[in-house]
C-alpha cells in the first residue's frame, strides 16, 4: 500500500487517470445542450424566424468544475484510498514466531484475533516464510513449519481459563533457547500484564524484530461472589481507568422448571478513576440457592464468570428442644449455643416438630430430645430417609431416657448404655478428657483441635460390630464422640455431648462451628482459608473453559483442599466446580482482591491496536460524492439548457441518487389515524362488521344509515355517519353497537380479534348477529349462516341465551313492540338470559329482570336490509307488499331505535320507577 | 365505416348531445326563405307540413277521415280539413378542420383541439336538428338532412380523421343561401381559405369561423434550445432560444386573426375564437348567438 499524506492508496496507479482531467475539460466545454423536441401545430408561424442573439454553446465553467470534480473523486475513489493504513506486518523474510497469549482475558474478542493470525499467517505464506505458533498458557516445542500447516490449524487454537504462569513462561523460555537461527515476532497479546511477561519480551527482541498486536487494553473481570449482610456482593474489575463505564451482571440459574435462565441483575459502575466496580444482590433465599454463576453481559470470557457453590445457598435448619419453657439463664440453653454457630450462616426455624417438618429444612437438630410421639417418629424417619439430615445432642434427658438401649432406634446412629458417664468430677477419678486427632477417612479430618476443648461427662456408646464405622469422631481414650450412621439417603448423626457447656466445652470453641460447617450442617459465609481445607481432595465436577463454559470433568484428577484455594489456575488446577463428598467449592479464575494489570510494552515495540484508530476506506465516501456531483450536474445541466422547469424525472433522478448515495435514513411512512379515532370518540357511530361480501357490506351500511337517520329525527340520538369495522385492524372501542351481517363464506377472526371482541363484550358493547334467513336461528344448524354462525360464536364469551322474553327491556326501550321483524317477520329473538331468580311478582306487569345490557341479540330478520336507504333517503329494498309491507319497516325502525335506547341506557325503563307511567300507557 | 369507429361515433354523439342538453332549440332564421327551398318556390303562401295554421278547407273524397277537423265541422253540416302552413327548413353545411394540427393537445388534461371541435360542432349540429334545420357537411360526403339519423351519420362523419398536417377547407357542393360553419385553428395555408370563402360568398352562404386553439399556441411558454415540428414531423423549426421568438410569434399569430377578421368582414361571416383551456359551453352559447344573427 502507498501512503501519500497519511492516506495509503490500494492502487495508486489509477491516480494517474488525473492527468486525463484536461483533456476532459477540452472535450467537455464544446459541447452544447441537445436540443428538446416540441410538438407544435402553429410552427407554420415560426416558419423563417431566425434568433436575434445566438446562446452560448459552450458549458459554463462552473458546469465543468463540476464534472471535473466528479470525474475526480471517482477516479480517486477507484484508487483505493485508506484512511489511518496499519503498517504491514514485520517486514523481512527469516522464520516467523507467533506468540499468543491465549488466556482467557483474549477469549471476548477470540474470533477477531483468530481471524487477524489467519491473515498474518496468510501474509507470511505469500513471502514464503516459516511460522511457529507459541501459546503461553500451554507452551509447546517449537516447530518452523509453512504458515499453511499452520492455518489450518488455528482453528484449535483456543484461549485457556489461566494466565501464563511464571512455569510456562520459564518452559516457554526453554524451547525458545532450543531454537538456533533467528527470528522475527508477532506477540497477540491479551492485553493484561502478568509474571516474567518483561523477560519474555526481552528474550525475543534478541532474536529478531518484535511487533505486538492486542485488541484493546482495557479487560474486564468478575471476582467470586461474597455473601454479607443479607446481600450477595458482587465486584467487577478492570484493568485500566479510562472513564466510567457500566457493567451489567447477570445472576444464572435454573427456574423451578429446571430451565436455566437469568433470575436476576445487578449493575456496577466504574467510576472514572477506579478499577473496581461493586454492587449487591439482594434476592430471597429460595431464588438465592438457585444461582449457579454470574457472569458480566457485555464480556464472554472465564474471568468475566464467578460460579457459585454452596456459600450462598443458606441452609435451612430446624432447631427443636424440649418441650420444657424453664426460666433458667439463657447460657445454660443448649439452643444458645446452636444458634450462635448456626445465625451467620442458616436459616433458623425454631418450634415444635409437628410444625417445621412440612416446611422441608435441610436439617433438624434435636437437642437433648429423647422421646418423640409415634406420628412424629414416623414422619421424621421418612424425612430423614429421603436425604433430611438429623442431628442430635446428648444431654440429661437422653441420658435418662431407655432410647436405643436394648435395640438400635432408628433416629439414634448407636445404642447407647445407660446413664453415661463423668469424667474429671469430684467424685471421678479421671481428667476431663480432650479430642483425639480426627481420622482419615471422617469428615472433620484435617481440623485442628484447640487444647482447651475437653469433655466431662457424655453418653456412651454400646459396643456393637458396626459401631467403629459409625463413629467420626472419638475422644482422647476412644470412646465415640461423633456418631454417625446412614438412613435411606439421609443420615442421622449425635453427639455424645450437650450442646450447652454443661458436659464439654466444645460448644464454646470455634471448633463447634467448623465441625458443624463440615457436616453441612451450616455453610461457610466465606471461601474457606487454605488451613481449614487441609488434608481435604476435591475432585472436580465440571471445569470452565476460556470463554466461561462449563464442561464436565470427566477424569480430571482431583486437587488439594489448600492448592484448590491458593495456587493460581493452571492446566492442573482448572476453575470449576469441585466435590468433596458433602461440600461443593467452586474455584473462579479470579480469586478475591486480584486485580487487572494492563500490559505494558516497551516504546521500541510497534503496537497494533484495534482501539486506537481503525483503518477506514474512503473510496465508497469519494465514490458517493461523485455520485452526487453527477446528479448536481444533471440539475445544473437542464437548468443552463432552461428544462428545469418541465423536468420532475430529473428531480427524481437527484433524489434517488442522493439518497442512494447517501443512505440517508427514510422514515417509513406510519398511517395516521388519531385524527380519525378523535372523530369517532367524540361523536356516536354505529358500527356494522364487514364480512367482505360487498354487497352484504353495502347493505348493513345503508340499513345503518337509515337507522341513524331514524334515531336522528326521532330521539335524542344523533348518530354520525355509520362505520364499516374491519375486526382484524379497528379499535371496537368507539361504537355502542356492532351489526354484525353472517354470509356463510366470511372468514374466521384471528385469535387477537376474538380478544378483542370478548374484551369489547365484557366492557358493555352489543353485538347484533342477524343471519338473515328468517326463522332458522334457533333450530340447530340447519342454514349456512345459523351454521357460520355457530362456529363464529364459539370463541366469544356470551353468557347463556333464551328466547326474548315478553317483559324484557328491549320491547319497551323507546316504543313498546311486541315484535320484532327486519325483511322477515317471524325469526325469533335471542338475548342473554334472565337470572334464575327472577321471579314474577304480583301486580307488576313485568320481572325485575338484569341488570346491565344483553352483550348479543342474535336474530335472523335481516334488519339491515329493511333499515336500508339510499342517499336521498328512499327505502332501498322492498319490504312487504303494500301497506302492510311499510308497517313492517316501520317496525323494524322501531326495533331499531329500541335496540341502541337499550344499549345506550341500559335497563332504564326495566326501572321500576316508571312502572305507572308504563302502565297507564299499556292501558292497564 | 369501419367496426372500430362506431363506438368513437356514439361516444361522440353522447358528450354532443350533453353539450346541446342544456340550451333551447335553435332556429336559425331563414332570411331569403325561397331563395334556399330548393324547388325555388315560396313555401310560406301555401299548405304543407308545419305548425303553424294555414286554413281550413272542405273535406274532398279521398281525405282521410282523421283529418276532419270536428271543432270546425260541428258548426255547420259540411266537414272541414284544417291545413299547415308549409314550413321549410334552413340548411347548414358544417366542415370541421380534421388536419393532423387539430390532433394537438400541450398537457395531459387539456383535450385535443379537434375533440374540442367535434364537440361543438356536433352540439351546434344538434341543436340545429331539434330546431328542424337541416345538417350536413361540406362536399359530397353527408349532404344535408333533418332528423335525429342524421346526427348519428354526423357523429360518424365526423369521426374520420385527415393525414395531412393541414387539411384546407372543403368547398365543394355547397348549396346556395345557406349557413356555414368552419371550425378549425385556420393556422394553415391561409390562401385555401380564402379561396373557401370567397367561395361561399359567391353563392351567398354566410356564417361563422370558430377559431379553435391551444393555451400553449397563445402563450408560447417555450424556452431553451427547441426544436418545433408540426404534429406529423413534416414541418421543423429549430431555435435556440425559444423564449426569444415568443414577441414575434405573438405578433405573427396576431397578424393572423387580423387577416381572418378582414376576411370574415368582406365575405359577411363571423370570427369566434375558443382555447381548448376554456370551457366548451360559453364556445356553444357564442356559436348560438354568432348561428343566430347571421341573417
Amino acid at each position: 500500500m502507498t501512503t501519500l499524506a497519511g492516506i495509503g492508496f490500494t492502487t495508486p496507479w489509477l491516480l494517474l487517470g488525473l492527468l486525463a482531467l484536461p483533456i476532459l475539460w477540452l472535450l467537455l466545454r464544446a459541447v452544447p445542450p441537445a436540443p428538446v423536441r416540441r410538438v407544435f401545430p402553429a410552427v407554420t408561424l415560426l416558419m423563417g424566424l431566425s434568433d436575434d442573439e445566438s446562446l452560448s454553446d459552450r458549458t459554463p465553467w462552473w458546469l465543468l468544475l463540476l464534472r471535473m470534480l466528479a470525474v475526480a473523486a471517482a477516479i480517486i475513489g477507484l484508487a483505493g484510498p485508506v484512511l489511518n493504513p496499519t503498517p504491514t506486518a514485520t517486514a523481512g523474510n527469516g522464520p516467523l514466531l507467533v506468540v499468543l497469549d491465549a488466556s482467557w482475558a483474549g477469549a471476548d474478542d477470540w474470533k477477531n484475533t483468530r481471524e487477524q493470525i489467519v491473515t498474518k499467517l496468510a501474509e507470511a505464506g505469500r513471502a514464503d516464510r516459516t511460522v511457529a505458533v507459541l501459546r503461553l498458557t500451554a507452551p509447546e516445542a517449537l516447530q518452523f513449519q509453512s504458515a499453511d500447516v499452520w492455518r489450518k490449524r488455528v482453528a484449535g487454537l483456543v484461549p485457556q481459563p489461566w494466565q501464563p504462569s511464571p512455569d510456562q513462561i520459564a518452559t516457554a523460555m526453554t524451547h525458545i533457547a532450543a531454537v538456533d537461527t533467528g527470528f522475527d515476532t508477532l506477540w497477540f497479546s491479551d492485553g493484561l500484564d502478568y509474571p516474567d511477561r518483561d523477560q519474555l519480551t526481552a528474550t525475543l527482541m534478541q532474536r529478531g524484530g518484535v511487533q505486538a498486536y492486542q485488541t484493546t487494553t482495557n479487560r474486564l473481570g468478575l471476582l467470586p461472589a461474597q455473601f454479607a449482610d443479607g446481600a450477595i456482593e458482587l465486584t467487577a474489575i478492570r484493568s485500566q481507568a479510562l472513564a466510567e463505564q457500566q457493567v451489567t451482571v447477570r445472576a444464572q440459574g435454573r427456574d423451578p422448571g429446571g430451565t436455566l435462565r437469568v433470575l436476576a441483575t445487578a449493575t456496577a459502575e466504574f467510576a472514572a478513576d477506579g478499577n473496581t466496580a461493586s454492587a449487591k444482590l439482594i434476592l430471597p433465599s429460595e431464588l438465592r440457592a438457585r444461582i449457579t454463576r454470574f457472569e458480566l453481559q457485555q464480556v464472554r470470557s472465564a474471568g468475566a464468570v464467578a460460579l457459585t457453590d454452596d456459600s450462598l445457598r443458606r441452609r435451612e435448619v430446624a432447631l427443636i428442644t424440649s418441650q420444657t419453657d424453664n426460666e433458667g439463664l439463657i447460657l445454660l440453653s443448649p439452643m444458645h449455643y446452636l444458634r450462635q454457630a448456626l445465625q451467620p450462616t442458616a436459616e433458623l426455624f425454631e418450634g415444635g416438630l409437628g410444625d417445621l417438618l412440612p416446611a422441608n429444612p435441610d436439617v433438624i437438630i434435636l437437642a437433648d430430645v429423647a422421646r418423640l410421639a409415634p406420628t412424629e417418629e414416623d414422619a421424621l424417619t421418612e424425612w430423614v430417609e429421603k436425604g433430611g439430615m438429623l442431628l442430635r445432642f446428648a444431654g440429661p434427658r437422653l441420658a435418662a431416657s431407655d432410647i436405643s438401649r436394648d435395640e438400635e432406634h432408628p433416629l439414634m446412629p448407636v445404642r447407647l448404655r445407660s446413664g453415661g458417664r463423668s469424667l474429671g468430677g469430684a467424685m471421678s477419678w479421671g481428667e476431663p478428657k480432650t479430642l483425639a486427632t480426627f481420622q482419615q477417612n471422617t469428615p472433620f479430618y484435617g481440623l485442628t483441635i484447640p487444647q482447651e476443648v475437653t469433655v466431662s461427662s457424655q453418653v456412651v456408646a454400646q459396643p456393637d460390630p458396626s459401631l467403629a464405622d459409625r463413629v467420626i469422631a472419638e475422644l482422647g481414650d476412644g470412646t465415640p464422640l461423633v456418631t454417625r450412621k446412614p438412613l435411606g439417603q439421609g443420615q442421622v448423626v449425635l453427639f455424645h455431648v450437650t450442646a450447652n457447656a454443661e458436659w464439654t466445652s466444645l460448644p464454646l470453641s470455634g471448633l463447634f462451628v467448623e465441625m458443624l460447617e463440615r457436616l453441612a450442617v451450616s455453610t461457610a459465609a466465606k471461601p474457606p482459608s487454605a488451613e481449614e481445607l487441609e488434608g481435604t481432595v476435591w475432585t472436580p465436577i465440571s471445569v470452565l473453559d476460556g470463554f466461561g463454559r462449563l464442561t464436565e470433568a470427566g477424569t480430571l484428577s482431583g486437587v488439594d483442599g489448600p492448592d484448590l484455594m491458593e495456587a493460581p489456575a493452571g492446566p492442573g488446577l482448572r476453575p470449576g466446580l469441585y466435590d468433596s463428598g458433602t461440600r461443593k467449592l467452586a474455584r473462579n479464575v479470579l480469586r478475591a482482591g486480584d486485580q487487572l494489570r494492563p500490559a505494558l510494552w516497551p516504546s521500541d515495540i510497534p503496537v497494533i491496536s484495534a482501539a486506537l484508530a481503525p483503518e477506514r476506506a474512503l473510496g465508497g465516501l469519494l465514490l458517493s460524492l461523485a455520485l452526487v456531483l453527477l446528479a448536481l450536474d444533471v440539475a445544473a445541466s437542464l437548468a443552463v439548457s432552461g428544462l428545469l422547469h418541465m423536468s420532475r424525472t430529473a428531480a427524481l433522478v437527484l433524489g434517488l441518487t442522493t439518497t442512494g448515495g447517501l443512505c440517508l435514513p427514510v422514515q417509513p411512512a406510519q398511517a395516521q389515524q388519531g385524527a380519525d379515532l378523535l372523530g369517532l370518540s367524540s361523536e356516536l357511530a354505529l358500527a356494522h362488521v364487514l364480512t367482505g361480501d360487498d354487497q352484504i357490506d353495502a347493505i348493513a351500511h345503508d340499513g345503518l344509515r337509515g337507522l341513524s337517520n331514524t334515531l336522528l329525527f326521532r330521539t335524542s340520538i344523533e348518530p354520525s355517519v355509520p362505520v364499516g369495522v374491519d375486526l382484524e385492524r379497528d379499535e371496537l372501542a368507539f361504537y355502542p353497537l356492532l351489526y354484525w351481517p353472517i354470509t356463510p363464506d366470511q372468514p374466521r377472526p384471528s385469535a387477537e380479534a376474538y380478544a378483542r371482541l370478548n374484551a369489547y363484550l365484557r366492557t358493555g358493547g352489543m353485538i347484533v348477529f342477524d343471519t338473515r334467513d328468517a326463522n332458522l336461528v334457533g333450530s340447530g344448524a340447519s342454514s349456512a349462516n345459523a351454521r357460520k354462525l355457530q362456529q363464529l360464536a364459539r370463541s366469544l364469551d356470551i353468557p347463556p341465551l333464551e328466547p326474548l322474553p315478553a317483559d324484557h327491556v328491549l320491547t319497551r326501550s323507546f316504543y313498546l313492540l311486541q315484535d320484532f321483524p327486519g325483511r322477515h317477520q317471524r325469526g325469533e329473538l335471542w338475548v342473554e338470559a334472565a337470572p334464575v331468580d327472577a321471579e314474577h311478582i304480583e301486580g307488576m306487569p313485568f320481572r325485575n329482570l338484569n341488570d346491565g345490557v344483553t352483550p348479543v341479540v342474535i336474530g335472523g330478520n335481516d334488519w339491515g336490509a329493511a333499515w336500508a336507504v339510499d342517499n336521498n333517503g328512499r327505502p332501498l329494498l322492498p319490504v312487504g307488499r303494500g301497506f302492510a309491507g311499510e308497517r313492517q319497516r316501520e317496525l323494524a325502525y322501531r326495533f331499531g331505535v329500541n335496540l341502541v335506547m337499550h344499549v345506550l341506557t341500559g335497563n332504564y325503563k326495566s326501572d321500576q320507577v316508571h312502572v305507572p307511567a308504563l302502565l297507564d300507557r299499556l292501558g292497564q | 365505416m369501419s367496426l372500430a369507429k362506431i363506438p368513437q361515433a356514439t361516444e361522440l354523439r353522447h358528450r354532443a348531445e350533453i353539450e346541446a342538453g342544456s340550451l333551447p332549440p335553435l332556429l336559425v332564421q331563414a332570411e331569403q326563405l325561397a331563395g334556399s327551398v330548393l324547388l325555388g318556390e315560396h313555401g310560406r303562401r301555401r299548405a304543407g307540413m308545419g305548425d303553424d295554421f294555414w286554413q281550413y278547407r272542405p273535406a274532398q273524397p279521398g281525405d282521410s277521415r282523421s283529418l276532419i277537423d270536428h271543432r270546425r265541422s260541428a258548426r255547420g253540416d259540411q266537414q272541414f280539413i284544417r291545413e299547415r302552413e308549409w314550413q321549410i327548413a334552413q340548411t347548414v353545411h358544417v366542415w370541421v378542420d380534421q388536419g393532423g394540427s387539430m390532433r394537438f393537445a400541450s398537457k395531459p388534461e387539456l383535450p385535443q383541439k379537434i375533440d374540442r371541435a367535434r364537440k361543438l360542432a356536433l352540439a351546434a349540429s344538434i341543436l340545429m336538428i331539434r330546431g328542424g334545420e337541416r345538417v350536413g357537411l361540406t362536399g359530397t360526403s353527408l349532404p344535408p338532412r333533418s332528423g335525429n339519423m342524421q346526427v348519428l351519420r354526423m357523429a360518424e362523419a365526423l369521426s374520420i380523421e385527415d393525414n395531412a398536417d393541414y387539411a384546407p377547407p372543403e368547398h365543394h357542393a355547397m348549396i346556395p343561401h345557406a349557413r356555414g360553419l368552419f371550425i378549425s385553428d385556420f393556422l394553415g395555408p391561409f390562401d385555401e381559405l380564402q379561396l373557401a370563402l370567397s367561395k361561399a360568398a359567391d353563392r351567398g352562404l354566410r356564417g361563422v369561423l370558430l377559431q379553435v386553439l391551444d393555451p400553449s399556441e397563445e402563450g408560447f411558454p417555450f424556452s431553451g434550445r427547441t426544436l418545433f415540428e408540426s404534429v406529423s414531423g413534416g414541418l421543423r423549426h429549430e431555435t435556440l432560444k425559444a423564449s426569444a421568438l415568443r414577441d414575434r410569434y405573438l405578433d405573427r399569430l396576431a397578424e393572423r386573426r387580423d387577416a381572418l377578421d378582414s376576411l370574415c368582414r368582406a365575405t359577411g361571416w363571423r370570427l369566434g375564437q375558443h382555447h381548448t383551456g376554456d370551457s366548451a359551453q360559453t364556445a356553444l352559447l357564442w356559436l348560438y348567438h354568432a348561428l343566430e344573427s347571421t341573417r
